[in-house]
């Protein structure tokens, strides 16, 4: 019989980016980036251990605006461009390095895989992969659990509840449409939480959240288990909060182990590494060069020396962390049981994309991970939120603090001089928003093209990712430009609808570019 | 947005003017006449204002005149946004919005529209420049803030072409409320504008304790201690609430995607040089010969020609390419050897 549960969360989110209008826009490469070397690699592991009769439990969030870009049609068929180029790229990288075996043997493997990434993403999965996580929720081993709309950040909207609902309700519609359920639970953009949010949950059906540590242990009343219990929110939702000590084994830079020698580097790629005239055809049209996802080195050692990557000894090191991981689960499982006299629940999430893509044996960690938990011991039972809490119905009521898991735990990598501007604009197409709703209450036609545009505008303004990406400085421009488009596009539309002259031509070409949430109701926002 | 700004601005100077040679009694008058119209759009309040103001301190007559010389308003019309590329700076309200940023630091912002100006000034009766303009931070906690029940309140000076500031209120879990006014030379505080009420998110664990859950102190501490990796010792509260902020200050998430995380940094710090060499091997034949090169049988282009890329490493390559005629009655080989040393 298990002592306490372990809850793996991963959160999958990219922003929405798609640009028909563009033949080649490099932005959009995010999403085959995270195709090739996340999604599809999490699917290959999921299906192995199903086939394999491993018994797990993945709770993942794949948000609605990351669903809609896989669900696209426009971006499924630029994938399948993207991947064949790779693949052409991995040919010529198999004759290239004909006469180095430490680097061919590896592309080999590459054009091996990307070879297998096509098969499966057309052929399996018939170009929309939504359907291969749908299928392992359907056998009860996944629970996906949905996000806010466009990944809005809770904290720096409070002021504008309007649009935390709407996040929150086209969210969960969203989910209906590509699952065929309604979501059980959400993953809140940033783990951003304030008191109040929840209740919004609870309006759309959900039953649970996840905070970070601090946001449960410094919620009010004190939590009797600390962060390994969830609490209930007075709505009645449930809050889980993340286990320090599991997160900081895999994310610290320092002590984590995606860092271990032997792992693949992640920043020796061959769009940066190789000769411009050869690698011109697979980077940028404008000469910019990029990640290709061929990457031959390992970590090494802290030196700009670095030496041909070992799949196997690499591998010998993701099992071993495996086994790792779940020691310490084991110990900290039967440590808390004994406190507690409860079973402890461990919530451990992370970005998805760091499985694969940046730390490229992350898969096969989980692989092992799970294998070993499933046949190696029985003390440590992994599980899902919804189970759980079928299990233990009755919890602690309390608010949890306002948080986040961004850099020092609240709002300040939204909120600082480089992106501060923002907010007076977000919150007044917010109030618009509303206004129009109001004044509108049974559009047809035109007009109720113009507000659900309207409502589409403002919630990809309302993207945590411009902000982020303006505070990080990568692509400060494309997302000043994203949140400044979408502004405009909304104010436009509010104008235009006031005064009654809904230019349809030009709506129907934004309608054509901003086409996320096809079955968005601008009522939601009223 | 230009031209509604100037009509605007032009409405408010003849609003101005006629205040001023107005009697100095009405001025009540006057400002009650504002607040009223307070909520009504931009331009329709300016004239709204304009008109009630020449109701109340002009002569019928005047007023007839007023008709005469101010068209009646046309529908608004705002200009069409592909003229435009740039967010607007203003809105044409008068407000100001403050958002919780962590436990210490509360973020506002603000717009105040030109009549509200106008407004201020005779109020002051200072000339919008000279007076000092600040925020007055109120600390609510527990109040139902009515603006004079505050428990404290500090004044922060603000530079005057400031629209947005960061307040350092500097206590965890306490509501505040910001007002946006300036102080006239003789000391007093007009109100322009008042903020939405914000609570700082605590930075410790809560002193409440739930009687239905209660848990003893060296229990709780435990478990609160378990996060930080110091499972079993009782470390105390003042270490652990180091510890938390220390811990707050880890990046332990990855936003995502490295493409826009940071970009490549392999190249480390200071000057770096790396060399490395590769061979062309090209040639060409018969379009429908078959060729290998080391054994290995390589595509031709349609017009016969071929072309090899290898990365080339330190020693010696021997490189046969060997074509065959269609009719495998003729063949040719040919070996290149190439010796590479670095030095």
């Amino acid at each position: 019989m298990e002592k306490g549960y372990l809850c793996i969360v991963l959160h999958s989110h990219l922003p929405y980016v798609r640009h028909p209008e563009y033949e080649d826009f490099l932005e959009e490469d995010w999403l085959y980036e995270a195709i090739t070397e996340t999604y599809i690699p999490l699917i290959n592991v999921y299906n192995g251990l199903v086939r394999d009769g491993v018994d797990f439990r993945i709770t993942m969030s794949i948000t609605p605006s990351l669903c809609s870009m896989l669900a696209d049609p426009v971006l499924q068929d630029r994938y399948v461009k993207h991947l064949d180029t790779l693949i052409e790229l991995a040919n010529k990288e198999v004759e290239r390095t004909r006469w180095e075996p430490a680097f061919n043997r590896l592309a080999l493997m590459y054009q091996s895989q990307f070879i297998e990434t096509r098969r499966t993403f057309m052929e399996r999965y018939r170009k929309n992969i939504l359907s291969a996580f749908k299928e392992f929720q359907d056998m009860g081993k996944l629970e996906i659990i949905t996000c806010n709309a466009t990944h809005g950040f809770f904290p720096l909207m409070e002021v504008c509840p309007k649009s935390v609902r709407a996040q929150v309700q086209v969210g969960a519609n969203s989910y209906e449409r590509f699952f065929g359920r309604r979501p059980r639970g959400t993953w809140l953009a940033e783990c951003g939480y304030f008191p109040g949010a929840d209740a919004f949950l609870k309006e759309a059906g959900m039953r649970y959240f996840f905070t970070d540590t601090h946001g449960i242990l410094h919620a009010s009343p004190r939590p009797k288990y600390g962060v390994y219990a969830p609490i209930y929110c007075r709505s009645g939702v449930g809050a889980f909060a993340r286990d320090f000590e599991s997160s900081k084994q895999v994310w610290s830079a320092i002590e984590g182990y995606p860092g271990d020698f032997n792992y693949r580097e992640f920043y020796r790629d061959i769009g940066f590494d190789l000769d411009f005239d050869y690698i011109k055809p697979y980077i940028h049209k404008d000469g910019i060069r990029i990640n290709t996802g061929i990457k031959y080195y390992r970590i090494t050692g802290r030196t700009d020396h670095k030496e041909a990557y070992n799949p196997d000894w690499a591998r010998e090191r993701a099992a071993s962390h495996a086994g790792n991981f779940m020691f310490n689960r084991e110990k900290q499982v039967e440590f808390l049981f004994d406190v507690m006299k409860k079973k402890p629940i461990i919530v451990a999430p992370y970005d998805a994309e760091l499985y694969g893509h940046w730390w490229y044996e992350g898969p096969m960690f989980l692989d092992f991970l799970f294998r070993k938990l499933h046949y190696d011991q029985k003390t440590v039972k992994p599980i899902t939120p919804s189970e759980y809490l079928e299990r233990n119905p009755r919890n602690q009521v309390s608010t949890p603090t306002m948080s986040s898991w961004g850099y020092k735990g609240y709002c300040e990598h939204w909120l600082d001089g480089s992106n501060d501007w923002i907010y007076r604009h977000l919150h007044k197409a917010s109030e618009r928003m509303s206004e129009l709703a109001n004044s509108y209450p049974n559009a047809s036609g035109l007009t109720r093209r113009a507000l659900n545009q309207a409502l589409r505008e403002l919630l990809l303004a309302q993207s945590s990712d411009w902000a982020f990406i303006m505070k990080t400085g990568t692509v400060v421009q494309y997302a000043v430009k994203r949140t400044k488009d979408h502004i405009l596009r909304f104010t436009r539309i509010y104008d235009d609808i006031k005064a009654n002259r809904v230019d349809e031509g030009w709506l129907s070409d934004i309608e054509y570019k901003d086409n996320v949430f096809p079955e968005i109701d601008y009522r939601v926002h009223a | 947005m230009k031209k509604r700004n100037k009509s605007g601005k032009k409405a408010v100077k003849k609003a101005v003017k006629k205040v001023k040679t107005a009697a100095r009694t009405t001025t009540k008058r006057v400002r009650s006449v504002v607040k009223k119209v307070k909520k009504l759009p931009v331009l329709k309040r300016v004239r709204k204002v304009v008109s009630r103001v020449a109701q109340v301190v002009e002569s019928p007559r005047d007023k007839t005149e007023e008709t005469k010389y101010y068209p009646r308003p046309t529908p608004y019309l705002p200009p069409r946004q592909w003229e435009r590329e740039e967010l607007p700076d203003r809105y044409g309200d008068t407000r100001i919005v403050i958002m919780a940023r962590d436990p210490y630091w509360v973020f506002s912002y603000w717009e105040v529209t030109d009549e509200k100006r106008v407004q201020i000034e005779r109020e002051a009766g200072a000339s919008w420049n000279d007076l000092r303009k600040v925020l007055r931070v109120y600390d609510v906690t527990g109040k139902d803030f009515n603006g004079f029940n505050a428990n404290r309140y500090f004044d922060i000076d603000l530079h005057p072409s400031a629209v947005s500031w960061y307040i350092n209120v500097g206590v965890a879990d306490r509501s505040w409320c910001v007002d946006l006014g300036v102080i006239t030379p003789s000391g007093k505080f007009i109100l322009i504008a008042r903020s939405n009420i914000v609570l700082t998110p605590r930075d410790s664990a809560s002193d409440v304790i739930d009687e239905e859950w209660m848990s003893i102190e060296e229990e709780f501490l435990k478990l609160y201690g378990l996060w930080g990796g110091f499972a079993g010792a009782s470390p105390g509260k003042a270490r652990i609430k180091k510890i938390m902020k220390e811990r707050l200050q880890q990046e332990l998430s990855s936003g995502g995607l490295s493409s826009f995380v940071r970009p490549p940094n392999y190249k480390g710090r200071g000057f770096w040089m790396v060399v490395n060499t590769e061979l062309i091997v090209y040639g060409a034949t018969e379009p429908d010969a078959t060729v290998t090169v080391q054994g290995r049988p390589i595509r031709l282009n349609p017009d016969g020609t071929f072309s090899l890329r290898f990365a080339l490493p330190d020693g010696e390559q021997v490189i046969p390419v060997k074509g065959v005629s269609a009719d495998k009655e003729e063949e040719r080989v040919i070996t290149p050897i190439v010796r590479k040393s670095t030095k």
